[in-house]
């Protein structure tokens, strides 16, 4: 029988770029990502026809994670965006968005893409080191003695997805609860080095969003069943506890490669049992309150446990052995036999909880950095988004211990890197390195190029038709609603820039966005009072947006840079 | 069955389509490819052996052509896009010099005969490219091109070092044909220094290329949304797994390495195990706990603080390795444990049969072993104590996507097969005998210039002794003078040597220093440029040698060729102990050439000057040929330069440069390996032999037979 064939030969087509059918789909997928992006942008439900659930979501995650991309260039465009959001939890479609304008803005220029690759190169370390700098006009250090800036971080992540479903008041309680998770998982006494714990989400759908909580320790969720079993054994003061990984199901364990022959009338389950009552009977006798295993416990010993007064949970699962065995400092214990006292922990308490329609064990430890965050929304999907934010955002939060400092959020650190760059290639053309391989005009072309692709970003924030101003002294970017008259009195009809730092009374200059102007060096440094005043800014995450920058631009150039496309057809 | 009537012409419209697709990732120039794989993988690429792959292609001229160029891969790791622009500007000069003769062929013969008749012609000329690959390559390359030949190492000691400059334009060179534009200066940074990092010496690095060469995959950790600039050499080797079970340590860490699970089982393979009674199954129960216990007690008696197995442990171990606060990670790769073996020099632990209190000798010591977070997967780091010549090392290369990473692995991985070519000699097939038809033109003195060829090694052994003082140095060079004065009378071989040389007068013992190199090599050594002028032609000696220059009016000195005959066998027979009287040339380790065409121009110039001299115009024509299609290359590489650099610019002072012996102009700032060079033409040319001795191609429509079915088996 033979079902094999030969290999068909591949489809190699040449300069993919210049096809048609290429720039279509790139500007399809752009139209997709730009709508998504930004507070006021608009959801997309994905459905798929075979089954499955439909999701409402802005998030860059979900939607590339299902969306169904053929072309191997496009594929190349998702895969970084959704490795980058992996690494980083934030800033994908900002990464998306970028590199659709960066392709289609230098495709427009014509140059060679050597020469495009070389500069873009050279621009995007002109941005990273800029942004590194301390006279950085877009970057505000945190101060981790106050929780302003950190929940304006909060806040601004999760205005911007607007597939949560969520109230003003709602955002503000959401963002209090996860500052105040993120904070239970940093250890009290810190060292040189901090290993920072984790908060568990527990979801708790069909709620009210107010009724989310965090709660420090552990949540494991409990039928009724086990409920009223344990309700009167409750008992106060701290707890032993025993946390097993090997199954306490009485099945028999490996017996090796060989044979095993039993003799007749010889039940190994009754001897695999009776080791488990022996260990029950340890159990007991070493005074342990609570027993935890990983895989099932069998019923003669959960009974034998109960009438012992020692509560059993099992099924716990793997995820949560890793927690556990923090909060509890218990050895999770492989062994039926002698267990070495060393590998038991204690709790402080134990006591159970309902939120909603679900009970739970609640597991309040002596002292730990794990918390679980309850979260509550109206229904799946919006849960399902909320879940992915909040991860987000907690996620936002380590990072930003780890390079303390934000970036003005808004469209505003588009736009100024944006002037910064300009200014740099039209007015000292000489901090980009001058070697032969382009010409001055190749340069402006590109820079071009590359910050309009930076300032569509800011650009894409706006979807109800407004338009997108900068001012001519800090280079902000500030929006204006869609039915105002061309020339008008600017200062009344704007109020507050994008990142809100910055109000319209300052005497500014404006320009709209995709019109030329001059170019101007953006003031760089902060006003130091502005920062503690204002307690709304939007700000986004440093390392997550200059990765983001970086990838785009990697991306683009790994795109532009393509000749041939060989396609398997196998 | 098609008639093969144009197999050449078949050939070469393959050959053109290939051309197409592989000339656009050729040089720094080059850009990328991307292949998609039918598991809907994405990869990009510049690697011209892959790409010949993933077209998969049909015709069956093609299909033996990327079969040739695979093969020659396999032997050297590099060259697969140049192979293919060779072979079509062969296959074109032979078509072009066949319609001419065409042209002049009787119209009365009959167009059967008339192909049969073209396929003698074609298997003569294949036969005369033979000839030429095994005899005339050679030839010139040992007599002509081996005096512009540089070195990558730095010293003129016996001992072989690198020099770290030419050595970082070597790679780079390479990576500006592997890897995207933006990258190949940050990557081929980064295989500087991971090579030099792993090297505990100098020397030694012929065991260090060769287990990163065979380990790559094991030495290396993609990560994938990171910018590729992100990319780091970190210390000790990292391991693709998790730790089981981790417990922080300090200080004194032994480690072992085991292959089976230390719980002992019931029963192995072949036995059986009686159980009788419960109590009893009970009992073997309890000895094995207490056994698997005093194993992991006594292993913590024994500082052991790391367990490394092969297999999946049980949960009764993993448990009790904890409690003694032994560290475990199960399931790795027995690759990985083949590495760390190789560099720990440990066997991996077997369990004690009887008693459990023997001594455990099977241990290694390692500097630290901690989990390591790359971009939120965990692998563990060890910082292993290694007893080979090899410091570990691991390569951890970021990019936006999967595909970027696998380019920059495949790429520092062709690197290293490069590197490993690089340092063998290779061999030279230039030990024919006189009598072959195409040596006519040269003299019988023949052997003296083969003798010659052992200067290398004579100058070595004389070089030990200039540290005593300058006055013997100076000596001592006076003598060398005087051994190539005597070696220069034997110049007289090719003839048309000398003609190129032209009268010129360098002073005795100067000593010219490549400027680029000179850095490198402080006072003693004398790496010559290519471009210098060299007088004497016929030692193959490279870089790593002194070089003098004499004056060519010694020339004249003509009759004491039989002394000269002598002398090298004398040295060396006294510096290396053996005297071998016929001895074949070889292209020494090490041996380079700038990049950009040099290597082709340079031995385009020699062939076009060869076959100038040339009695039997067949093998002048096939000379020509190969000499034309040589400029392929360059012409390729210089396409986007204006100005000077322009090919024909480039060409033409090359050539008056060669001519006038004055220096050779290059802009380039990359060397490449010569031995490469030298086996890709040879590839190529044994190719070209096999599509031209083909006459007929015969189709066959049938299921493919058994043997072909195993083939796809295989890689299924």
């Amino acid at each position: 029988m033979s079902r094999l064939e030969a290999k068909k030969p591949s489809l190699c087509k040449s300069e993919p770029l210049t096809s048609e059918r290429v720039r279509a789909t790139l500007s399809v997928l752009k139209g997709i990502v730009a709508s998504c992006y930004g507070p006021s942008g608009r959801l997309k439900q994905l459905h798929n026809g075979l089954g499955g659930c439909v999701y409402t979501t802005s998030h860059s995650s979900a939607l590339l994670a299902n969306l169904s991309v053929t072309h191997p260039i496009l594929k190349i465009l998702t895969t970084s965006v959704q490795n980058h959001v992996s690494c980083f939890s934030d800033c994908g479609l900002f990464t998306a968005i970028l590199c659709c304008n960066l392709i289609e803005n230098v495709q427009k220029t014509g140059l060679m893409p050597t020469t495009v690759i070389k500069l873009n190169k050279h621009l995007l370390s002109l941005c990273t080191s800029y942004l590194k700098t301390e006279a950085c006009g877009c970057r505000i250090p945190v101060d981790f003695s106050s929780t302003q800036i950190l929940l304006c971080l909060v806040r601004s992540i999760l205005t911007s997805k607007p597939a949560c479903m969520l109230t003003r008041k709602e955002i503000d309680h959401i963002s209090t609860l996860i500052l105040r998770a993120f904070l239970l998982t940093i250890p009290e006494n810190a060292e040189d080095h901090i290993i920072v714990g984790k908060s568990i989400i527990v979801p708790l759908k069909d709620q009210r969003v107010i009724d989310s909580t965090v709660l420090p320790g552990i949540l494991i969720e409990m039928f009724e069943v086990q409920l009223m079993k344990i309700l009167p054994l409750k008992k106060s003061g701290s707890l032993k506890v025993a946390l097993f990984r090997a199954s306490l199901s009485g099945d028999l364990s490996d017996t090796g490669e060989g044979t095993v022959v039993i003799s007749y009338g010889v039940s190994l389950e009754n001897a695999v049992l009776d080791q488990l009552l022996n260990l029950g009977r340890q159990l007991v006798s070493d005074h342990i309150d609570l027993v935890m295993c990983q895989k099932v416990i069998h019923p003669s010993l959960k009974q034998f446990l109960s009438m012992h007064h020692v509560i059993a949970i099992d099924r716990v699962g793997v995820a949560l052995m890793e927690p556990l065995s923090k909060v509890t400092g218990t050895q999770p214990i492989g062994s039926l036999g002698s267990i070495s006292p060393s590998s038991y922990g204690s709790l402080k308490d134990l006591c159970t909880a309902k939120f909603g329609f679900k009970h739970f064990f609640h597991l309040i430890p002596n002292e730990t950095t794990m918390c679980s965050l309850l979260l509550c929304n109206r229904n799946d999907t919006a849960w399902d988004e909320l879940k992915l934010t909040c991860q987000t955002a907690l996620h936002v939060l380590q990072l930003t211990i780890k390079e303390p400092c934000v970036l003005l959020g808004g469209g505003c650190t588009e736009t100024h890197l944006a002037a910064y760059i300009r200014h740099k290639t039209f007015n000292e053309p000489e901090s980009i390195p001058q070697d032969d391989g382009y010409t001055q005009t190749e340069l402006q072309l590109i820079t071009e190029a590359f910050c309009s692709a930076l300032e569509s970003i800011a650009a894409s924030l706006e979807h109800d038709g407004g338009e997108i101003l900068t001012d001519m002294k800090y280079g902000h970017s500030w929006s204006v609603q869609a039915d105002s008259p061309s020339v008008a009195n600017w200062p009344d009809l704007l109020s507050r820039c994008g990142c809100g730092l910055y109000n319209s009374q300052e005497e500014l200059d404006w320009s709209f966005l995709r019109s030329t102007r001059q170019p101007f060096p953006p003031q760089a440094c902060l006003p130091c009072g502005a920062v503690g005043s204002a307690n709304n800014l939007t700000l986004d995450c440093f390392t997550a947006k200059l990765s983001g920058l970086q990838g785009a631009v990697e991306t683009a150039n790994l795109i532009l840079d393509i000749s041939y496309v060989i396609e398997d057809k196998n | 069955m098609a008639a093969a009537a144009g197999s050449v012409k078949a050939a070469l419209q393959v050959a053109e389509v290939l051309e197409t697709i592989v000339s656009c990732c050729v040089g720094p120039e080059g850009r990328q490819v991307l292949c998609t794989k039918p598991t809907g993988e994405v990869l990009l690429s510049r690697d011209g052996g892959r790409l010949l792959e993933a077209l998969h292609l049909e015709h069956p001229l093609a299909r033996m052509m990327v079969a040739c160029v695979s093969s020659h891969l396999r032997k050297t790791g590099d060259g697969a896009k140049t192979f293919i622009i060779y072979l079509c500007h062969l296959l074109r000069g032979l078509t072009a010099v066949t319609d001419k003769e065409d042209s002049f062929m009787s119209k009365n013969i009959q167009t059967h005969g008339r192909h049969w008749k073209n396929c003698c012609q074609w298997k003569f000329i294949s036969q005369a490219l033979l000839t030429f690959q095994t005899q005339i390559l050679d030839y010139v390359m040992d007599q002509h091109l081996s005096r512009h030949f540089l070195s990558v190492f730095s010293s003129s000691t016996k001992e072989r070092t690198l020099c770290r400059r030419s050595f970082e334009m070597l790679l780079g060179a390479y990576f500006c044909g592997r890897v995207g534009r933006n990258n190949h200066n940050f990557i081929s940074q980064l295989m500087c220094d991971y090579f030099f990092k792993c090297m505990p010496c100098e020397s030694g690095f012929e065991e260090v290329l060769e287990l990163v060469d065979g380990c790559f995959v094991e030495l290396n950790v993609g990560v994938t949304g990171l910018p590729v600039s992100d990319s780091k050499i970190v210390a000790g080797l990292v391991l693709h797994r998790d730790f089981s079970v981790y417990c922080p340590a300090d200080g004194d860490i032994r480690i072992v390495l085991v292959t089976e699970t230390f719980q002992p089982p019931f029963s192995t393979s072949g036995m059986e195990f009686i159980l009788n009674s419960e109590a009893q199954f009970q009992t073997s129960q309890f000895w094995i706990m207490e056994r698997t216990k005093a194993i992991m007690k006594h292993l913590q008696s024994q500082n052991v603080k790391l367990l490394l197995s092969s297999v999946k442990q049980p949960d009764l171990v993993v448990y009790y390795a904890g409690l003694n606060s032994i560290s475990v990670v199960e399931c790795l790769a027995s690759d990985e444990i083949s590495l760390i073996q190789r560099i720990t020099g440990l066997s991996p632990f077997v369990l004690p049969q009887a008693s459990s209190q023997c001594e455990i000798s099977n241990t290694a010591l390692v500097k630290f072993c901690e989990p390591l977070i790359l971009r939120s997967k965990r692998y563990v780091h060890l910082g292993l104590i290694s007893t080979c010549p090899f410091i570990p090392h691991c390569v951890v290369l970021c990019g936006p996507v999967q595909g970027l990473v696998k380019q920059h692995e495949d790429a520092l991985h062709g690197a290293f097969k490069m590197l490993r070519q690089l340092f063998k000699d290779l061999d030279l097939n230039y030990m024919t005998q006189v009598s072959d038809q195409n040596f006519t033109s040269s003299p019988p003195i023949y052997k003296n210039t083969r003798e010659s060829n052992q200067l290398p090694e004579i100058v070595n052994g004389s070089k030990q002794r200039p540290y005593q003082s300058t006055v013997v140095r100076n000596k001592d060079e006076v003598e060398k003078t005087q051994t190539y004065l005597k070696e220069s009378s034997n110049l007289v071989v090719p003839g048309v040597e000398i003609e190129t040389y032209g009268p010129c007068s360098t002073p005795t013992d100067t000593y010219q220093t490549d400027e680029k190199l000179r850095c490198l090599s402080p006072n003693k050594t004398r790496i010559i440029d290519d471009h210098d002028l060299f007088i004497e032609g016929n030692s193959n000696s490279t870089t790593e040698n002194t070089r003098i220059e004499s004056s060519y009016e010694n020339l004249q000195v003509t009759n004491i060729a039989g002394k000269g005959y002598m002398l090298p066998v004398r040295y060396k027979s006294l510096e290396i102990g053996t005297s071998q009287n016929y001895c074949f040339s070889s292209i020494p380790a090490g041996c380079v050439l700038p990049v950009g065409g040099n290597f082709e121009i340079l031995l385009h110039y020699y062939l076009l000057n060869y076959a100038k001299k040339c009695q039997q115009s067949e093998a002048a024509m096939v000379g020509m040929i190969i000499a034309n299609a040589l400029l392929g290359i360059p012409k390729i590489l210089c396409k986007s330069k204006k100005g000077i650099h322009s090919f024909p610019q480039m060409y033409v002072s090359t050539l008056h440069a060669l001519q006038a012996n004055q220096s050779m102009v290059s802009s380039q700032t990359g060397l490449e390996s010569v031995s490469g060079k030298y086996q890709l033409i040879t590839s190529v040319l044994q190719c070209l032999t096999k599509i031209l001795t083909i006459d007929l191609v015969i189709n066959i429509k049938r299921q493919p037979q058994e043997i072909y079915n195993l083939d796809s088996e295989e890689e299924l």
